[in-house]
């Protein structure tokens, strides 16, 4: 056994003496270090950033008010539903988790403890965030196409998007039969039918409208129609004023019919 | 001038050997050559396989002594070290070997109180074929529980487990080994 170890000890030490064997250079664990230590910050951040982005998105986006028309609803709410963002997020979550593993101190306690930590904090972080206005900062730069948004742009233009089953966006003209709306992407007119559920309120111009229907050869066939409140769905507002500007009643209408730009109360009587 | 290098702590050794005396390397060999051939032989029964393992394992751990923290304890390092090593030769050559010393296996019988009477090759035998039917969470802290001496706290440190889960897994390990002897 000894002739063994001095074999090998002779041998490691040769290669050893002769150059064959080096240490490795410490800036390189301090390289690696460094790079999970940013890596890891980086991802959590990013998730944090998700998080918030994906609450924002539910909240000022027409997706959650699909649900309010029950199960008629719900197909709208599952196309609507902003799915990018929520995959980036789980992904980011799952990388970060990887780091904690790869990180030295991680195997001291289960790793359940880190990822419950982890996912609290990027919840929290998310939630807190939502007090401030970062998410509204991005909706801006994404949609007034500065370079800084194009990042987001993939994630938050679903909110945008068209609808096989849902309609949303301002009445520009109340018909007979139907309303003309416009909406972040262009003007539609959406036909009303003697079936169409309305609200008891009346349908006047100027007005945020939420509809789920139909498209039928590129026209909108509405079932149900609700008004929207003022503080709702902020980022469909902003996408209709960005692409039509403030609110112009048309001249040609009556009074009765029309509602001024800041207010979403009728003058007097209906006009639907 | 020579360094005296009979009371340095392997830490103290480690930090010499990085600062240009890598010639005090040879003295960690000398001080882990028996104990790591002691554990990597339950990996490993052909002896030429155990060197080439052992001289990877001085040799990836010279390479990487920058990347081990003097403020932690270098035989759980070096012994991480040796793990993985065996691991991945044993994955890489589909083999999966445990090789008990003639008189291991009355540590197994006193450690599991089992007192069989056995004829002592057959017993030495039947462990053996029973720590290798184990599967290898329990089996890698059971052998540096048993063999290596190790505490709990070290074998966290080797196979990267939390302390509690060591303590379970060796529980665990205890009362299948005992049932695996039982029944065969």
């Amino acid at each position: 056994m000894n002739e063994t170890q001095n074999k090998i000890e002779n041998e490691v030490m040769n290669k050893i003496s002769s150059g064959k064997v080096q240490l490795r250079s410490k800036y390189i664990f301090l390289a690696e270090k460094l790079g999970i230590g940013s890596a890891f910050t980086l991802t959590i951040l990013l998730a944090v950033l998700c998080f918030n982005l994906a609450l924002f998105y539910l909240r000022a986006s027409d997706n959650m008010a699909y649900l309010s028309f029950g199960s008629q609803g719900f197909l709208t709410f599952l196309e609507s539903f902003p799915y990018l963002l929520v995959v980036a997020l789980i992904i980011l979550v799952f990388c970060a988790g990887w780091l904690i593993k790869k990180s030295d101190l991680s195997y001291k306690k289960p790793f359940g403890y880190f990822a419950v930590g982890l996912i609290c904090f990027v919840v929290i972080g998310g939630i807190i965030l939502t007090y401030t206005t970062v998410a509204e900062k991005i909706e801006q730069e994404t949609f007034e196409s500065h370079i800084g948004g194009l990042f987001f742009k993939p994630f938050l233009m679903h909110g945008l998007e068209a609808r096989r089953g849902g309609i949303v966006g301002r009445i520009t003209e109340v018909g007979g039969d139907y309303l003309v709306v416009q909406t972040p992407r262009a003007l539609e007119k959406i036909i009303l039918t003697s079936d169409t559920d309305l609200p008891s309120q009346p349908l006047l111009e100027g007005a945020f409208v939420v509809a789920i229907g139909k498209r039928v050869d590129n026209i909108f066939m509405v079932t149900k129609l609700q008004l929207i409140n003022p503080e709702e769905m902020q980022m469909i507002r902003r996408g209709v004023h960005r692409r039509f500007g403030k609110f112009q009643p048309r001249a040609d209408m009556p009074n009765s019919c029309r509602l001024s730009p800041s207010s979403s109360k009728p003058n007097n009587g209906g006009c639907f | 001038m020579a360094i005296n290098t009979a009371n340095f702590t392997d830490e103290q050794l480690v930090v010499e050997i990085r600062e240009n005396n890598k010639e005090l390397y040879s003295e960690i060999m000398r001080r882990y050559q028996t104990k790591l051939s002691h554990y990597l032989k339950k990996f490993f029964r052909s002896q030429d396989e155990l060197d080439d393992v052992l001289q990877e394992v001085f040799i990836k751990a010279y390479k990487n002594l920058y990347g081990f923290d003097v403020d932690k304890k270098f035989s759980s390092w070096i012994y991480r070290i040796a793990h993985n090593e065996a691991i991945n030769h044993i994955k890489k050559n589909k083999r999966k070997n445990i090789s008990l010393d003639e008189t291991e296996w009355e540590i197994v019988d006193e450690k599991l109180d089992l007192h069989e009477e056995f004829d002592s090759k057959q017993m030495g035998e039947r462990i053996q074929r029973a720590m290798g039917e184990l599967k290898e969470k329990y089996r890698e802290p059971l052998i540096l529980y048993f063999f290596e001496q190790k505490s709990y706290e070290e074998i966290s440190d080797i196979l990267r487990l939390p302390r509690n889960t060591v303590g379970i897994l060796i529980m665990r390990g205890k009362a299948k080994l005992k049932d695996i002897l039982k029944y065969e």
